[in-house]
């Protein structure tokens, strides 16, 4: 699996997931209050710290949802078959991004 | 007689009621605390935690949910304003003026969507606020197209359903719009007019998880506070307390009842107050405005006559005012004549066909022997015309002519006489033309009301918050 954005490193593309995703379920005012409430509008955490974050905010359920977008616009950016993860039922997001991270460098 | 208006009116025990149990313990739950402002906490099974407020503009959306505001406990609301700073807020509603200081406030009126959801997230992400008003919703939602709406509509659901905290949005937005769909319920204040005057009412569109036995209530804004009214309850008998006799108020006769004292000023002797009624209004209701007055007149050592509604029971009347008053006082000045009875007829020697004229002559008859027992010689009359009515219903004309006599006689005596009228007595508009004073009753959302046409008077609800034998009458305003 490659990257298929030529342009935007791994970094540039994770921090537009998570814009593309949080837009998509909380709206652009939404997903710019959560940024700008975990102050991340100008670079991203690890995911680990992010989930975090997400989880005090808007608790197990609701992440779930949220991080499911995320990851999602992720694969949608690199166009990658979704089947590759496995996202349906509840998930680790943290892993999940060093699984994405490690297969863009590799 | 004269209107008085009623500056002493306390609110209404719901209220009193709710301050005790807000903020502390089991009671005050995220998911009772609406239900507990709006009466219905009993019929709460599962959460109610967003709540959307609509009505036009001056129907009391900003007081009821500073109301629930309250609820929360001093620093555990905050108030969004999209519309009003703070000061003027105060201004408007200085009783709310603790409310809103004992809790955050947060002028948004040139703030945009995404610094309000921080401001939300910064409210709830600690978890220690309980109720969040966004005052009003509308003026922020505007601002946004419709996908972007709902987004961040469900953005506020998500916070609240994590942190606990209550939202209620205030809307001026008549339709139905995004956030309807969303929110636990709906409530819809309205100002209606009812007989020529304006009373408040909201409507509970929607509250999720909770049986809804009424739909509408009528409510009041006095002294700037949420007071609604639950349906009418009969009162209860057993807890008749000492009765607390009212003197005469610039020679007029009280009505022994401080609220109907306020709202009449009392009665001039010689004077005739009719009380018409709707079908509907309870006996009881139609009891508290008759037996007052009648404890009053005998607890002064005067005399007093009944002619009881139809279906009232004497012997329970009895009882009450024995235990009020006493055997002696009862038995000495009071006479009830039960004119549809067979047996009252008898013991007064009257045939079972008696004509208007003959009650006519007995009333009469007992009026000049209570005369004589009365302490300054004045008898209060309270006669009840419906009874009359079924009495005489073929001979009506003979019935509003011993009627008018009456009054006008009445009306070079001492004495006082109030007579309880059905809406639709079919003499009803020649004795109200002769009557001094006109008070009516009715029943709207389950509450019976009462108004002043002659004086002219503000509506008033009529609930038994003390003394069972006496109204409590709160303005509808």
């Amino acid at each position: 699996m490659s990257a298929t954005s030529e342009t935007e490193d791994f970094p540039t593309t994770f921090a537009n997931a998570v814009h593309g995703g949080l837009d998509k379920v909380l709206g652009e005012s939404g997903a710019a209050a959560v940024l700008s409430h975990m102050k991340m509008t100008s670079s991203l955490p690890d995911p680990a710290e992010f989930h975090r974050k997400l989880l005090a905010l808007f608790g197990e359920k609701a992440t779930l949802s949220l991080e499911r977008a995320i990851v999602k616009d992720l694969v949608r950016r690199l166009k990658w078959a979704l089947e590759l993860l496995s996202i349906e039922g509840p998930f680790n997001f943290s892993a999940t991004m060093l699984k994405i991270q490690r297969s863009v460098k590799a | 007689m004269t209107t008085r208006r009623s500056p002493g009116l306390r609110p209404l025990t719901q209220v009193n009621r709710r301050r005790s149990t807000a903020g502390s313990g089991a009671e005050d739950l995220a998911e009772t605390r609406i239900a507990t402002v709006l009466g219905l906490k009993q019929f709460t099974q599962r959460p109610v935690r967003t709540l959307l407020i609509k009505g036009l503009a001056g129907t009391g959306k900003t007081i009821v949910a500073l109301e629930i505001l309250k609820a929360a406990g001093k620093g555990k609301g905050a108030y969004i304003s999209s519309r009003v700073p703070k000061e003027l807020l105060e201004e408007h509603i200085p009783a709310m003026k603790e409310t809103l200081d004992n809790q955050d406030f947060l002028d948004i009126r040139l703030e945009d969507a995404t610094s309000v959801l921080d401001f939300v997230m910064q409210l709830t992400e600690p978890k220690k606020v309980r109720t969040i008003v966004f005052d009003s919703w509308d003026g922020l939602a505007k601002e946004l197209d419709q996908k972007e709406r709902l987004r961040a509509e469900k953005t506020l659901m998500a916070l609240a359903n994590n942190s606990g905290a209550q939202l209620i949005f205030v809307s001026e937005e008549p339709g139905a719009t995004t956030i309807d769909y969303l929110v636990d319920g709906i409530l819809e204040l309205l100002r209606v007019e009812e007989q020529d005057r304006a009373v408040r009412e909201f409507i509970i569109h929607k509250l999720r998880g909770t049986k809804i036995p009424q739909h509408k209530y009528l409510f009041t804004l006095l002294e700037g506070k949420f007071t609604f009214f639950g349906p009418y309850a009969i009162p209860d008998y057993s807890k008749i307390g000492k009765f607390a006799q009212r003197p005469d108020i610039d020679g007029s006769y009280s009505f022994g009842s401080g609220a109907l004292d306020r709202l009449f000023g009392g009665m001039i002797p010689g004077s005739t107050l009719a009380i018409e009624y709707d079908e509907n209004v309870p006996y009881s209701a139609l009891r508290t405005i008759e037996l007052p007055p009648i404890i009053n007149f005998l607890s002064m050592g005067r005399s007093a006559i009944l002619l009881p509604l139809p279906g009232a029971n004497d012997e329970r009347t009895n009882s009450i005012l024995t235990r009020v008053l006493g055997e002696s006082a009862v038995a000495d000045r009071l006479r009830i004549l039960n004119v549809v009875r067979t047996s009252d007829l008898q013991t007064t020697s009257l045939p079972k066909s008696a004509t208007p004229n003959e009650i006519h002559e007995l009333v009469t008859r007992e009026t000049t022997r209570l005369r004589e027992k009365s302490k300054d010689r004045s008898v209060l009359l309270v006669k009840s015309v419906s009874a009359l009515e079924n009495l005489f219903a073929s001979d009506l004309d003979s019935l509003l002519e011993v009627t008018s006599q009456e009054i006008i006689t009445l009306a070079q005596s001492h004495d006082a006489h109030i007579l309880f009228l059905p809406k639709d007595s079919p003499i009803r508009s020649r004795i109200l033309s002769m009557s001094s004073s006109y008070a009516k009753l009715f029943v709207r959302d389950g509450t019976v009301l009462m108004f002043g046409v002659k004086p002219h008077t503000g509506v008033y609800a009529l609930q038994h918050l003390e003394d069972p034998t006496s109204p409590s009458l709160t303005q509808l305003v």
